[in-house]
C-alpha cells in the first residue's frame, strides 16, 4: 500500500484562535517501508498519523492511498480501509478492558466477518508470535504494560494489514520492553512486508527505520 | 468473541450502577404489573357480571346505584306490590324477585371492595337467574323449597372456609346446610351464598317481604327498552335498566380506571426511559476510549450502535424479568389485601390474576423502552472519534 500526502494541512480552532497542527506536509510512503516520525511534543505527530490512518479529516490537502483520493471516500469506505488494510498501535494500548487478550485480538477479525474458529486459531497464533501464549485468557488489567502493547500489536496484525500505524508505541514502556517492542515491529516489517509508520521519541526506533521524518511546528522534513 | 458476551461484560463493568439501574427498571415494572394486573382483574370481574341477568330488565329502587348486577344503596322494594304493578305492565312475560345482599361480613374484617355476596332467589327460578351453572363435582343439589334452610355456596368461599356439601354454616343466628358448591368461573358467583328468597328475607330483613331487585323478562315482540320505559312510567318509585343501560353506567367508570392505569404505566415507562438513558449516557461517556478504539480499528457505526442498544435492552430484559416476578407477587398481594381472601387461594390461578399475555406485553414494552433509552447514548457513542479522544488525552 502506497500512501501519499499532498499539501496536507490541519488547523484546529480553539475559540477565536487557530492552531496549525500540520502545515503543507508532502509525504510519500512506499510499500514495506519502516518510517519513523520524530518531533517534540505538540509538533503534530499524532495529528499526522490520525490523518494518514484516516481517523481524521484534513483542513486542506489530500491523502492518496494506492492512488485513491481518500477525500472522496465515504465514512463507511474509510472504516473499511482501516479495518482491512490498516492496523493501529497506540501509546496507551487502547485494549478493550472487558475482553481478554485473545478476544481483543479476535475483535478486528470478528468485525471483518471471519468465522469464529478462524478468529480463534489466528488470534492464538498471533499471540504466540508476540510471546503471549501463556496470557491468552488474561484481561488487560492482569497484564504488564509490555504485554498489553504486545496484545495491541497482535490486534493490529489480525486482519493482515498492509500498514501498521503506531503512535508512540514505546512511550509507556521501560527501555528493555521498549526494545522488545521495537524488534517485534521491525520483524513484522521484514517478515510480512508490512509498512510500519511510527511516531516516536525513541532513538532506537530511529535507528531501525528506513526513513526518518522530523516534524516541527507542523512542517515535516526528512532527516535520515 | 461473541457479541452478547461482549455487551454483557460491558454492562456489568460497573456492577453496582448497573444493578441499581436494573433494580430501578424492575421496580417500575413491578408497579406496572401489580397495579395493572389488579386493575385489569377488577375491570374483568365487573365486565363479566354483565352475564348475570342477561335478557332481563333490572328493576331497582329509584335512588339505587347499579354496578352491573349489583345494586348499591337505595331503598327496598315491597315485593308483592311491586311485582303486581310490573306484571300489569304490557309486555312483561314474567318477574323474578331477588334479594341481593352485599357485603357479608365474614370474620368482621374491613372489605374495601365488596367480595362476599348473598342472594335470595325463588327456588323455582334458580336456573333463570344463574343460567347453566353446575355444582362442583356433580355433587349436591340446589335448595329444595322456599322454607328449607339450605344454601349453595360459591367455590371460592367454599375453598377459603373449607365448606363442603352437607356441612352446616352459621350466618347471623341461622344454621344453614350447604347442599352444593357452585362451579362457576364468574368471580361474583364464586363469592356468593345463594339461598331461597324467603330464607334470605328472614335472615336479613326478619321475614319482611322486601327485595332490592325485580327482574322483568320482556314478552315476545317487546324490546328491553320499551319494557323499561313502560315500567318506569307505571311504577314511579323504581328505575328499570336494560342490559345496555347497565353497561352504559359502568363504561365511563371503567374507561376512567383504564385511563388512569394507562397514565400511570406511561409515567413509569418514561421514568424507566430517563433512568436507562442517564445511566447509559454516563456509561458511554466513561467508555469514550473504548468506542474511540472501535472507531479506529474500523468497526462499523452500526456495530457501535448495536453494542449500546443491546446493553440497554439487556437492562430491560433483566429489569423486566425481575419486575414481572415481583409484580405478579404484588398483584396477588393486592388481590389478597383488597378481598380478604388468603393469597394461597390465588396462587393456583396466578395466570388468571396476571395473564401471560399481559406479562409478555409488559416485558416487550419494557425492553422497547430501554432500547429507546439507549438511542441517544448510542448516537453519542457512534460520534466518538479516536482523533478527538487522543487529542483530549494529550
Amino acid at each position: 500500500m502506497k500512501i501519499k500526502t499532498v499539501n496536507l494541512r490541519k488547523v484546529f480552532r480553539v475559540g477565536p484562535s487557530e492552531i496549525v497542527a500540520i502545515n503543507n506536509v508532502n509525504l510519500k510512503i512506499n510499500e514495506a517501508e519502516f518510517i519513523a516520525i520524530v518531533g517534540p511534543s505538540g509538533s503534530g505527530k499524532t495529528t499526522l498519523l490520525n490523518l494518514i490512518g484516516l481517523n481524521d479529516y484534513p483542513t486542506s490537502g489530500k491523502i492518496f492511498i494506492d492512488k485513491i483520493d481518500t477525500s472522496l471516500l465515504s465514512g463507511r469506505e474509510r472504516r473499511k480501509i482501516r479495518l482491512f488494510h490498516m492496523g493501529f498501535v497506540f501509546q496507551t494500548f487502547n485494549l478493550l478492558p472487558t475482553l481478554n487478550a485473545l478476544e481483543n485480538v479476535e475483535l478486528p477479525m470478528a468485525l471483518a466477518g471471519k468465522p469464529p474458529e478462524k478468529q480463534r486459531e489466528k488470534a492464538v497464533r498471533l499471540l504466540e508470535k508476540v510471546g503471549l501464549k501463556h496470557r491468552l485468557y488474561h484481561r488487560p488489567k492482569e497484564l504488564s504494560t509490555g504485554e498489553m502493547q504486545r496484545v495491541a500489536i497482535a490486534r493490529a496484525l489480525a486482519n493482515d494489514p498492509e500498514v501498521i500505524i503506531a503512535d508512540e508505541p514505546t512511550g509507556e514502556l521501560d527501555s528493555k520492553t521498549a526494545k522488545e517492542i521495537i524488534n517485534l515491529l521491525s520483524d513484522i516489517n521484514k517478515e510480512h512486508k508490512t509498512t510500519v509508520i511510527i511516531a516516536t521519541h525513541n532513538e532506537k526506533i530511529v535507528k531501525v527505520a528506513d526513513i526518518t521524518y522530523t516534524i516541527r511546528d507542523g512542517k515535516i522534513e526528512i532527516t535520515s | 468473541m461473541r457479541f452478547v458476551t461482549f455487551c454483557f461484560r460491558n454492562l456489568f463493568r460497573r456492577k453496582i450502577r448497573t444493578t441499581l439501574c436494573i433494580l430501578g427498571v424492575a421496580l417500575g415494572t413491578t408497579f406496572i404489573v401489580a397495579v395493572g394486573a389488579a386493575t385489569m382483574r377488577y375491570i374483568a370481574v365487573i365486565k363479566e357480571m354483565s352475564i348475570l341477568f342477561s335478557g332481563y330488565v333490572m328493576v331497582v329502587s329509584k335512588d339505587a346505584i347499579v354496578i352491573q348486577a349489583i345494586p348499591i344503596g337505595g331503598g327496598m322494594l315491597p315485593q308483592n306490590h311491586t311485582e303486581e304493578l310490573i306484571q300489569n305492565v304490557t309486555g312483561v312475560e314474567k318477574t323474578i324477585p331477588i334479594l341481593f345482599i352485599t357485603p357479608i361480613d365474614i370474620g368482621g374484617m374491613l372489605q374495601p371492595v365488596p367480595v362476599n355476596f348473598s342472594m335470595g332467589v325463588p327456588v323455582d327460578e334458580w336456573h333463570s337467574v344463574l343460567g347453566p351453572t353446575p355444582l362442583r363435582g356433580g355433587l349436591g343439589r340446589f335448595p329444595a323449597n322456599e322454607s328449607c334452610k339450605e344454601v349453595v355456596v360459591g367455590a371460592s368461599l367454599a375453598d377459603q372456609y373449607y365448606w363442603t356439601v352437607g356441612q352446616d354454616v352459621m350466618i347471623g343466628n341461622h344454621r344453614l346446610n350447604i347442599t352444593g358448591v357452585l362451579d362457576s368461573k364468574l368471580a361474583l358467583l364464586s363469592r356468593c351464598i345463594i339461598m331461597p328468597l324467603k330464607l334470605a328475607q328472614e335472615i336479613y330483613y326478619s321475614k319482611s317481604e322486601s327485595v332490592n331487585i325485580i327482574l322483568a323478562k320482556p314478552a315476545q315482540g317487546y324490546s328491553q327498552e320499551e319494557l323499561a320505559d313502560s315500567i318506569e312510567n307505571k311504577v314511579d318509585y323504581v328505575k328499570a335498566l336494560t342490559e345496555d343501560e347497565r353497561n352504559d353506567i359502568i363504561r365511563p367508570i371503567l374507561l376512567q380506571v383504564e385511563t388512569w392505569n394507562l397514565g400511570i404505566q406511561t409515567i413509569i415507562f418514561i421514568l424507566s426511559l430517563i433512568l436507562v438513558m442517564t445511566v447509559t449516557i454516563m456509561s458511554v461517556s466513561e467508555r469514550r476510549r473504548d468506542f474511540a478504539t472501535l472507531d479506529a480499528i474500523g468497526a462499523p457505526l452500526s456495530y457501535v450502535f448495536k453494542v449500546v442498544l443491546f446493553e440497554t435492552s439487556l437492562i430491560g430484559v433483566f429489569g423486566g424479568i425481575i419486575g414481572i416476578i415481583f409484580g405478579s407477587i404484588g398483584a396477588l398481594l393486592l388481590a389478597a389485601v383488597y378481598t380478604n381472601i388468603p393469597i394461597t387461594q390465588f396462587i393456583p390461578g396466578i395466570f388468571e390474576v396476571v395473564p401471560p399475555l399481559y406479562m409478555l406485553q409488559i416485558f416487550v414494552a419494557e425492553i422497547a423502552v430501554c432500547c429507546l433509552g439507549g438511542i441517544i447514548p448510542a448516537i453519542n457513542a457512534t460520534r466518538i472519534r479516536v482523533a478527538e479522544v487522543l487529542r483530549a488525552e494529550y
